[in-house]
Order: C-alpha cells, then sequence, then structure tokens
C-alpha cells in the first residue's frame, strides 16, 4: 500500500532542514499572532499568502499549517490572562481559565492549556495520519439532518453552562439565537433585522460578540469594583508546576477530547469553535464535581483546549483529501492552495504525496515547537497581569478595538463592539450568564439552515430527522441528556 | 519583559498605521489629456481572502505590477460584507477618484435586484471585462440521469423529488445559474427545491446524497470529476470549454437547450470618473488582457478570456440585468 511509502515521503519532507526551518517560522508567527487578543488565524494566513509567492509549495504550505494551528495554540493565551479571546476556537477556555488566573494560579492554568493543547494536537495528528485515506467518507456523512441533530444535542447544555436561575441562562441564550438571526437569510435571501444598514447584511462576527461580552464587560465590571480586595491574587503568577494528582484528573478529558474534537473537526462547519465547547460541556455532565466548573477547574481548561486543537488537525481532513473548506479558515487555507498551483481534493494524496503527507508529517514537529516555544515564555507572558490595573484595562481595550477591526477593517463593528460590551456589562449586574448567549450565538445559526434545508428537502415532513440513523442516535443523546438530571433530581427527592 | 510589552505594543501601532495608510484622502484626477496615476492604486475586492473575486484582483495587480503595464503600485484591500454591498458602498464613497477601482462579477447585477444593495452597475463606472468563467451543474455518479434534458424532464414531472444546492442565496448567483437554463428547457422555475448552504458545504451534501444536483462554477468540479465522484451533467458556456477533463463537459446548448450564463468578472471605477482615466484603465486592461503572463493565470485558474471596453461592458451589462429581471420577476424574488 501506498500510504506507509507517502507516510515516510512525508517524513522526508518534514524532516528536511527546510522543512524544520518552515515549520518554525510558521508556529512562531501562530502562535504569537494567536497571543494577540482579536488576531486570529485567518488573518495570520491572509497575511502569509503574499509571502509565499514563488516558494516551493510544499514549505509554503507546510509554513501556512503551522500558522494555523500555531494560531489555535497560542489563542488560550488571551483568553486565560485577560479574558479577552483572540479566537473563537478559544472562548470556552476562558470559561475556567480567567478564573484561574483571578485565583493566582495564572501559571498554572497556561501550563495546563499548552500541555493539553500539545496532547490534543499530537493524538489528532496521529489520528490523522492513519485515518486520513478513511476519514473523507465520515466527513461527508452528516447530512442536513444530523448536523441540526448535533448542533440541538450542544443546545442541551445551555442550562448546565451557567450557575444561579435557569430561567436567566435560558432567557440569555434566547438574546443570542435572535442576535444570530441578523442579516441576509441563506435560504430566502431576505434581510432580517438589518434596520436597512448594508453593515448589518452579513449579521454580526462571532468575535465582536465574545470581545465585547466577555472583555469589555470584564472590564467595566474591574473599574466599578477597583476597591474590590478579593481580586487582590489576580497579578499572582502562582506556580507553573502540575502536581501528579493534577495531571490525573486532566488527562481524563484530555484523552476523551482528542478523540471527539478531532471527529468534529473533520465534519465541514463544525470546527474549533463547537468542538471547544462541546468538550467543555460533556466534561461538565460527566464529572463528579461539576460544581467546580465555571469557578477555575482545572478540567474545564484542558477540555476545550484539547478539543479545540484536536479538531484543527480534524479540520485538515476534508481540506486535504476533498477539496472542501470546512471553515472560514480552512477557506483561506485553500486560497493558500490554489496560489501556489497545489488543488487539494481526492487525487492529491496519490498525485502530490509529499504535499498531502508532508504537510500532516509537519505537524509533530510542529506540536513539539508550540510546547518548547510555549512552556518556558509563560513566565513572561504571563507577566502581563503585574502591569498596573489602569494600564492593563486600557491595553484590553485597546487589543479589542484592534482585534474587531481587523475583521473587516469597518468602524461600524466598532460601535457594535461597544454595544455589546455595554450588554455584557447590564447581564453582569443582574446575573444573566453570557455564555449561553455566546452557545446559542454559535450553534443557533447553523442549527437554523440545517433545519429548514432539511425541511425543504423532505417538502415539510419533520420525518427527516428520525430516518437518518446519525440524526436519530444524536437526538436521542440529546434526550437522554436532558432526561437524567430530571430522574436524579426525582430520586434524590423520593429519598 | 519591558521589552516584550514593547514588541506587543509596536506591533499594534504597525497595525494600525497600515490600515490607515488604505484610507488616505484621493486627491481627483487631474485636466491633463493623458491621464497617469500619480499615487498607489488601490482595488477593492468586496469579499474575504480566498474567494474569486480576491483571487481576479490579486492576480490582474500582480500581472500589472510584474510586467510593468502599470507601474504605480496597486494595493488589493479586501472589504466583505454584504455580499458585496459593503464594499460597493464604499468606492461609490470615492465619488470621481481615478484610484479607488474594484473588482465585479454578475452579483453586481443580482444583489441590487435582490434589494440587497442601494447601490448596482449603473452607479459605477464599468472599465472592463476581463475573463468569463461559466457555471456547472453536477450530480452523483450514481445518479440516475445522464444529461441535462433527463434531469429537466423529470423536474417537470415530479419537481418535489429533486432538490438543487447552491453556495449563495436564492436570487443570487448560483440559484440564478441553474433557473436560467432550466427554464430555457421548459421547467417551472416557481417550482424548484433549491437550498442554500452558505458554509461551502454544497459538494459535501451531494456526495453523502442529501440533494441531488449542485450548481457552481465549473472548474471547482474538476477534482471531483477526475476522482470519479461526481458526473457534470452539463456547463453553461457557449462553445466546450478547453482543456483536460473540462472538454468532455458538455454544453446545455449542445443538448438543446437555447441558453448560457457566463460568470463575467470585470473592473469598475467609482461614478463619474473622468474620460481621460477611463480611457487610461481600458487601454492598460486590454494590455494586461492580451499579455502572455495573464494567458498564463487563466489557464492556471480556467478562465476564458473575455475582454469589453466601458461602452461594450455597459450595454452588456444593462441588457443582463433586464434578463435576470424577468426571471426574479417569475420567481417572485424581485424586490
Amino acid at each position: 500500500m501506498g500510504s506507509i511509502e507517502g507516510i515516510m515521503t512525508g517524513f522526508q519532507v518534514a524532516f528536511s532542514m527546510q522543512g524544520i526551518l518552515y515549520v518554525l517560522i510558521g508556529v512562531f508567527v501562530g502562535t504569537f499572532i494567536g497571543m494577540m487578543p482579536g488576531l486570529g488565524p485567518i488573518s495570520a494566513i491572509a497575511v502569509m499568502i503574499p509571502i509565499t509567492f514563488g516558494m516551493d509549495p510544499t514549505s509554503a504550505l507546510v509554513m501556512m499549517a503551522g500558522v494555523y494551528y500555531g494560531a489555535i495554540f497560542g489563542g488560550s493565551t488571551s483568553s486565560i490572562l485577560l479574558n479577552a479571546p483572540g479566537v473563537s476556537g478559544t472562548v470556552a477556555t476562558s470559561f475556567d481559565g480567567y478564573p484561574m488566573a483571578q485565583q493566582g494560579k495564572a501559571g498554572k492554568a497556561l501550563a495546563i492549556a499548552a500541555i493539553s493543547s500539545f496532547v490534543g494536537g499530537t493524538v489528532s495528528v496521529v489520528l490523522l495520519m492513519l485515518l486520513a485515506p478513511v476519514l473523507s467518507s465520515v466527513a461527508i456523512s452528516f447530512g442536513p439532518p444530523a448536523y441540526f441533530a448535533l448542533m440541538f444535542m450542544g443546545l442541551t447544555a445551555i442550562t448546565s453552562l451557567s450557575e444561579g436561575s435557569t430561567i436567566k441562562a435560558l432567557i440569555s441564550a434566547v438574546v443570542g439565537f435572535m442576535v444570530v438571526t441578523i442579516g441576509i437569510d441563506a435560504q430566502t435571501g431576505t434581510q432580517r433585522f438589518t434596520f436597512g444598514n448594508v453593515n448589518l447584511l452579513e449579521g454580526l462576527d462571532f468575535l465582536v460578540i465574545a470581545l465585547g461580552l466577555f472583555a469589555l464587560a470584564e472590564v467595566c465590571s474591574l473599574v466599578i469594583n477597583r476597591k474590590d480586595l478579593s481580586m487582590e491574587n489576580a497579578h499572582k503568577l502562582g506556580s507553573l508546576r502540575i502536581t501528579k494528582k493534577e495531571f490525573k484528573e486532566m488527562s481524563g478529558p484530555m484523552t476523551r477530547q482528542s478523540f471527539l474534537g478531532f471527529i468534529l473537526g473533520v465534519l465541514p462547519g463544525a470546527g474549533a469553535t463547537i468542538a471547544s465547547f462541546i468538550a467543555y460541556i460533556t466534561e461538565k455532565k460527566i464529572a463528579k464535581h461539576p460544581e467546580e466548573f465555571g469557578k477555575g477547574s482545572i478540567k474545564g481548561v484542558a477540555a476545550p483546549e484539547t478539543a479545540n486543537n484536536a479538531a484543527t488537525s480534524g479540520a485538515f481532513v476534508p481540506l486535504l483529501s476533498l477539496g472542501i473548506p470546512g471553515s472560514g479558515t480552512t477557506a483561506v487555507m485553500l486560497g493558500a492552495f490554489l496560489v501556489l498551483g497545489v488543488q487539494p481534493g481526492p487525487l492529491l494524496m496519490t498525485d502530490r504525496p509529499e504535499i498531502f503527507w508532508g504537510i500532516i508529517a509537519s505537524m509533530y514537529i510542529g506540536n513539539v515547537f508550540l510546547l518548547i516555544l510555549n512552556l518556558p515564555l509563560i513566565p513572561y507572558i504571563a507577566k502581563v497581569l503585574k502591569i498596573p490595573r489602569p494600564l492593563l484595562i486600557s491595553l484590553v481595550i485597546m487589543f479589542s478595538i484592534i482585534g474587531v477591526y481587523a475583521i473587516s477593517f469597518n468602524t461600524f463593528d466598532l460601535y457594535m463592539l461597544l454595544l455589546f460590551g455595554v450588554v455584557g456589562f447590564i447581564m453582569r449586574l443582574y446575573a444573566f450568564p453570557a455564555p449561553p448567549f455566546i452557545l446559542a450565538f454559535i450553534l443557533g445559526g447553523m442549527m437554523e439552515q440545517a433545519f429548514r434545508q432539511s425541511l425543504t428537502i423532505s417538502n415539510g415532513s419533520l420525518f427527516i430527522f428520525v430516518q437518518e440513523p446519525i440524526a436519530l442516535t444524536l437526538l436521542i443523546i440529546a434526550f437522554l441528556s436532558f432526561i437524567f438530571p430530571l430522574i436524579k433530581l426525582l430520586r434524590k427527592r423520593q429519598a | 519583559m519591558r521589552k516584550l510589552l514593547f514588541v506587543f505594543i509596536l506591533f499594534c501601532f504597525v497595525l494600525v498605521t497600515t490600515a490607515c495608510a488604505s484610507e488616505s484622502k484621493e486627491t481627483s484626477g487631474t485636466d491633463e489629456k493623458n491621464w497617469e496615476p500619480e499615487k498607489p492604486i488601490e482595488l477593492v475586492a468586496p469579499a474575504g481572502a480566498g474567494g474569486g473575486w480576491d483571487t481576479t484582483a490579486r492576480m490582474a495587480a500582480k500581472v500589472f505590477n510584474e510586467t510593468g503595464i502599470i507601474e504605480q503600485d496597486i494595493g488589493v484591500v479586501n472589504k466583505p460584507g454584504g455580499g458585496g454591498a459593503v464594499g460597493w458602498a464604499y468606492v461609490a464613497g470615492h465619488d470621481a477618484s481615478p484610484y479607488n477601482l474594484f473588482v465585479a462579477s454578475p452579483p453586481i447585477v443580482l444583489i441590487p435586484l435582490n434589494g440587497q444593495s442601494e447601490y448596482g452597475h449603473e452607479d459605477f463606472t464599468p472599465l472592463a471585462n476581463m475573463i468569463a468563467d461559466y457555471a456547472a451543474f453536477a450530480v452523483a455518479k450514481d445518479a440516475k440521469w445522464d444529461n441535462l434534458n433527463e434531469l429537466f424532464e423529470d423536474m417537470k414531472k415530479d419537481p418535489e423529488s429533486i432538490t438543487v444546492v447552491g453556495t449563495s442565496s436564492p436570487g443570487s448567483m448560483d440559484h440564478i445559474q441553474f433557473v436560467q437554463i432550466a427554464k430555457a428547457a421548459g421547467v417551472d422555475i416557481s417550482k424548484i427545491k433549491y437550498v442554500s448552504d452558505q458554509d461551502g458545504v454544497g459538494l459535501t451534501q451531494l456526495l453523502n446524497g442529501s440533494v441531488d444536483v449542485f450548481s457552481t462554477g465549473v472548474s471547482e468540479t474538476v477534482e471531483q470529476v477526475k476522482a470519479g465522484t461526481i458526473k457534470v451533467l452539463g456547463v453553461t458556456s457557449e462553445e466546450r470549454l478547453e482543456g483536460e477533463v473540462l472538454e468532455d463537459f458538455p454544453t446545455a446548448k449542445e443538448q438543446g437547450i437555447d441558453a448560457t450564463f457566463v460568470n463575467w468578472r470585470g473592473f469598475f471605477g467609482p461614478p463619474n470618473m473622468d474620460e481621460n482615466a477611463i480611457k487610461y484603465y481600458e487601454e492598460k486592461f486590454k494590455k494586461l488582457s492580451e499579455s502572455e503572463e495573464f494567458a498564463e493565470i487563466r489557464k492556471q485558474y480556467g478562465w476564458d478570456e473575455m475582454y469589453m471596453n466601458s461602452e461594450e461592458y455597459k450595454t452588456f451589462l444593462d441588457k443582463q440585468k433586464e434578463e435576470i429581471k424577468t426571471l426574479l420577476d417569475e420567481l417572485n424574488l424581485s424586490k
């Protein structure tokens, strides 16, 4: 079988001096850009495309891939330290990473993020290498009903994403749903809630909402509570060392989420963001002490960080073996391939094995480099927290604004950012949790479209959701995860 | 630590200043007979990086500068949003400036008709059309149809059983290109079931059998046809295309359906551009179109040559608008 030969060629490419050099450049640029709040892999890759003109395609693509997973790897930094996610895939990391930092355990949180990113990245590359040729059939196995069921399953976790009032969590989610409908509706071409404003035609960007609700709202709270002594610890780095017990605790989520994240990454349209949320939710559901989540749980950092890196490798399956970009970032990657005269698709593996396997093999080295780069840097990066509070707050605001402006160079988005900052702050004042809002925003758009596509295909019959085995299975899981807590509650009452 | 912070901040300043630089004010065209650009030209791709507009703009800019047809630097700027509407509004705001061009294709006719943009092609100065691309209608390799007529026969008999998928929303390109050909074949176009898949997974839905027909661009189908996963029932060009695999695709015309659809791509300037500047660009784009370097790029991406000067372009656009308006009226999508 040519596969083994291909893998060998891949390693030859990846371990050549040139290969190693370009991987190093790629992951360095990627992780650095990822660390910047608001700057993600899309802008990083788009910036790199002109640089690669005239480069040897394999080296160029190995480098671009490095930028991509490097950005996801580094993206957790600003989520943990500043509650200002730079990449949508790391929003879930802030749920527990930021509380850890506030408890004076920033160093540990960053170390956990780095290690679980490494594990997720490496395990998924192994999976990618072993299974890439067969996985292309998995990538296309999801029809619209199955996508609907997947998103629906994710949504059953809304209430588990928040402490306190269930009603408030649901209200928050409903608002998230409403906000995601803004823009041109794909199925009819009608404008919804755009108020005739051309800037709203494509809806709101995820980062605008995430940075508003998290970073800016946090800034407001910091300013208001500036005399609050409970925050005393927030500028401490704490120990980097992860104890044996802690490592044991994170090994479960890391193993599970490497696989789950990878599979979700393989599905076009799902990707790192959805994978990280689903990872966070599942770990919380199966945890013995779910109440620790949201308050600085180690698992709560390890799970999404493992999953988003695993999903990033997974996303290479449809890209390389089908030529189908499953997300905005991989779409730009596809553009980069074409510029270099390489057409990804079913024939890439046989026509250009050095590229196909070279990229995959280079990811091993890339992940090792990322770990080596990130771990020793933690004490330096975490010193950001030592910056005096007023200066730090202004920096967060500045980075948020730059990040949002960099999405489409449109000042309108900045007003939206401010608006959501205010919304986020009001939500905090009245104890409406922000995560359900974000979750509904991420899943809602795709869920609605998949629902309506399904119904168009079935001429309006709802049976389409139970006829397809994948959809049916997912819906049953969703139903069970909804029912179980109720049964538990009833038993407790009887006892 | 200080150093690190400094680098952080420096990086941001560079980002901000470069972003601002592209927004700097213009000085309007000169009165001289032969207009020449005196500063870098901004070429807007009203979409994100990596798409068709972006590619066309970047390739044109690259060849212009490398061959020296235009000496001034040409910077490509992405203005995504609203299917182009955000970029168009931006260029329209640079009234009469000969330094703000943009790349366009049929959506600039379609989107205003759908009521999604207040600006249409009449609001700009068409400079030159450069290339033509065509639509392809693909089905799974084991589908029961082997040509467009068989497909359209089934659509007439049982329109509910066949679903068409495309990337753009109804009334936009992937939908209209299919509808135009189907109508010529006598299908009741108001009954066509069309779903839009904007995550770019239309091809996935075709491969897993969720939908029956994929309406897309010719070049998107080539790799899959080579791999034997799909078959192309028809393309919308006048004559057969050239090139490996492409030459095997039957046209709708040769199947007895008298209709074509051209995905043209060309360059526009802001409204009220100076005559001399229009002349300048017409001439430069003609040179570009005739250059060997651009021919190479057309070949690479599978585009056809289709040069039109400003006047011809305008007439062509007006005619296309009429045709599409008729279709949209019939589909009840016209605004």
